[in-house]
């Protein structure tokens, strides 16, 4: 039998054209990853704009001043922003690490207690910043009598970003798959030679990531300053953890304040200043997770 | 009874029962979950330098008596045994026993190679740095590789990631990983289930060459493997009772021999000619 016209496939291969819900669907995913992105480049463009002027030496090498605002810089909020993070990083990291080790290797998750314990860690994460400012306040500024030092700004920030620090090494550890474990173990390690020669180094990229991105939140935080009473206007790099200090949230919130206009040009600098050092952190956690990213 | 198409290996263990020499005595073996209780009631003896098998279908519960002779399964909340499984003289689950001491001389390779993200050599000299050795390093890596055949593949690469090699070479590199600790007995749970016929045979032989110096336990779903392998037998099944619970079941542990030859339980016959599981 001879076939003249082209045969009818069994199997419909041929396009039907795509859904119309398909091509919506994609809009709508397209749109909201733009919504985010022009607001990001709108507010870096803004700034740097309004900031240019200021963006001169001046800023970095000058201490802040509420008379001469063309010859005032942030000198002491750079200073008194980096002491926080280092003291906040040396205090809060160790612990978190070390309690989320706790929790994932040790901890029995039957017992009752380490369910309060795991789900209000979950709950620590989720309060508002303020609220450890209160506790800040309260406790170690006034109880414990540190006053408005670096100390005292640096172990209030250590708490609020402990729950972050805790929870995303927790999500690194657990990450290790638990045949490394058995086979250290089934080599006659012990538990602690398991976690300390195979889960730590396999998760230190994972931990460094979200170690960074919790003290890159921290940096921003003013509320919990303000609450300590923080002092706003301050001519003086910290010289230790007692010294008093001030942040760069807090002088930008001081410059805007004023009300003459060359203020706002100065925090609009200060805000590019601070948005660089976030930019730094979070290029050096990329960097470090795709630099030891383990691939098993 | 119909013969399975396998390859059995010749009677190289003596016939006699009594001529069995003991690394492990199990005595009524009984491994629970909880309240669930997986393996019941097993007895039986694994000879010094022979390769003993345990074969059944799934849910046999095979692996989790592997498991019991490192206390591996120490490591499952809630799993505890009822009954005995001594280690020459000792009850392995003796007041007293470390379990760290127990895996240190019984040596365990597992399902999926799991090498360590490190370099060749360090997967090697690490049970022996964890167990305090410190010194001639260079030689125990060497050895150990030499006798997992595995070094004349990696003498040239041994600072490279583990994770490069092969699937049957990274399992190679976990046994050589084991056989540094020096143990006695090396447990092997499907070590060749994850690997292509060719790794496979080279597992197969080289096990050959390890029963010369070492007690080797396998736990294997191909029972070709057991046959071709294997000087002992054991057989495990999953019974219901009368309550409706699965337990796993030892049927019958024997001569590889004879459990393919002429097994003496007809669940055993049924499950070698391929009626069942």
């Amino acid at each position: 039998m001879a076939v003249l016209s082209t045969p009818k496939s069994a199997v419909q291969l041929a396009s039907k054209g795509r859904p119309l819900k398909e091509h919506l669907f994609r809009i709508a995913l397209l749109s909201s990853l733009a919504i985010a992105l022009i607001f990001l480049g709108m507010l870096l463009i803004y700034t740097l704009e309004e900031g240019w002027g200021r963006l001169n030496p001046m800023l970095w090498e000058n201490m802040p001043s509420i008379r001469r605002p063309e010859t005032a810089g942030i000198q002491s909020g750079i200073f008194g922003t980096l002491w926080i993070i280092s003291l906040t990083a040396l205090m809060a990291l160790p612990t978190g690490i070390l309690a989320a080790i706790y929790l994932e290797e040790y901890a029995d998750r039957g017992r009752w207690y380490n369910k309060i314990i795991e789900l209000n860690i979950s709950n620590l994460a989720a309060v508002p910043s303020i609220v450890y400012g209160i506790l800040g306040l309260g406790i170690i500024a006034r109880w414990l009598q540190f006053g408005f030092t670096v100390m005292t700004g640096a172990i209030t920030i250590s708490l609020l970003v402990l729950p972050i620090v805790i929870i995303s090494a927790r999500e690194a550890i657990r990450a290790v798959p638990p045949s490394i474990r058995e086979g250290s173990l089934a080599l006659g390690a012990t538990q602690w030679q398991t976690i300390w020669r195979q889960v730590l180094p396999a998760s230190i990229p994972g931990i460094a990531t979200g170690s960074i991105l919790a003290l890159s939140r921290a940096i921003g935080e003013a509320a919990p300053f303000l609450m300590l009473g923080a002092a706003t206007l301050v001519r003086f790099n910290p010289e230790g953890v007692w010294s008093s200090f001030t942040v760069l949230p807090l002088q930008i919130y001081n410059f805007i304040s004023q009300s003459r206009e060359e203020f706002h040009v100065l925090a609009a600098a200060a805000i590019v200043v601070l948005l660089a050092i976030l930019l730094v952190m979070n290029s050096v956690a990329i960097w470090l997770r795709n630099r030891y990213q383990k691939r098993w | 009874m119909s013969q399975p198409n396998v390859t059995i290996r010749g009677p190289e263990v003596p016939n006699t029962p009594g001529s069995l020499d003991p690394v492990f005595t199990v005595e009524d073996l009984s491994v629970f979950y909880g309240d669930y209780e997986a393996v019941r009631n097993v007895d039986m003896m694994i000879g010094r330098r022979e390769i003993t098998a345990m074969i059944g279908p799934s849910g046999c519960g095979k692996s989790t008596v592997l498991r019991c002779f490192n206390r591996m399964n120490d490591l499952i909340p809630g799993a505890h045994i009822k009954g005995k499984i001594l280690y020459h003289d000792e009850n392995l689950y003796g007041d007293h026993v470390d379990p760290i001491e127990v895996r240190r001389r019984i040596g365990m390779v597992f399902q999926k190679p799991n090498p360590f993200p490190k370099s060749i050599y360090e997967n090697v000299a690490y049970g022996p740095k964890v167990n305090g050795i410190k010194r001639n390093m260079d030689t125990v890596v060497e050895e150990a590789l030499t006798k997992a055949a595995l070094w004349d593949e990696v003498k040239d690469k041994l600072k490279q990631n583990a994770l490069s090699l092969s699937g049957g070479q990274q399992q190679r590199l976990c046994i050589a990983r084991a056989i540094a600790v020096k143990p006695e007995v090396i447990l092997m749970d499907e070590p060749c289930s994850a690997l292509d016929p060719i790794a496979t045979t080279k597992i197969e032989d080289l096990m050959q060459e390890l029963r010369q110096e070492y007690t080797i336990l396998i736990v294997t779903h191909n029972m070709q493997q057991a046959a071709r392998v294997s000087d002992r037998t054991a057989f495990f099944t999953a019974e219901v009772d009368d309550a409706g619970v699965r337990h796993g079941r030892l049927v019958e542990f024997d001569q590889t021999t004879r459990i393919f030859t002429k097994p003496s339980d007809k669940r055993t016959e049924d499950y070698i000619t391929g009626r069942f599981g």
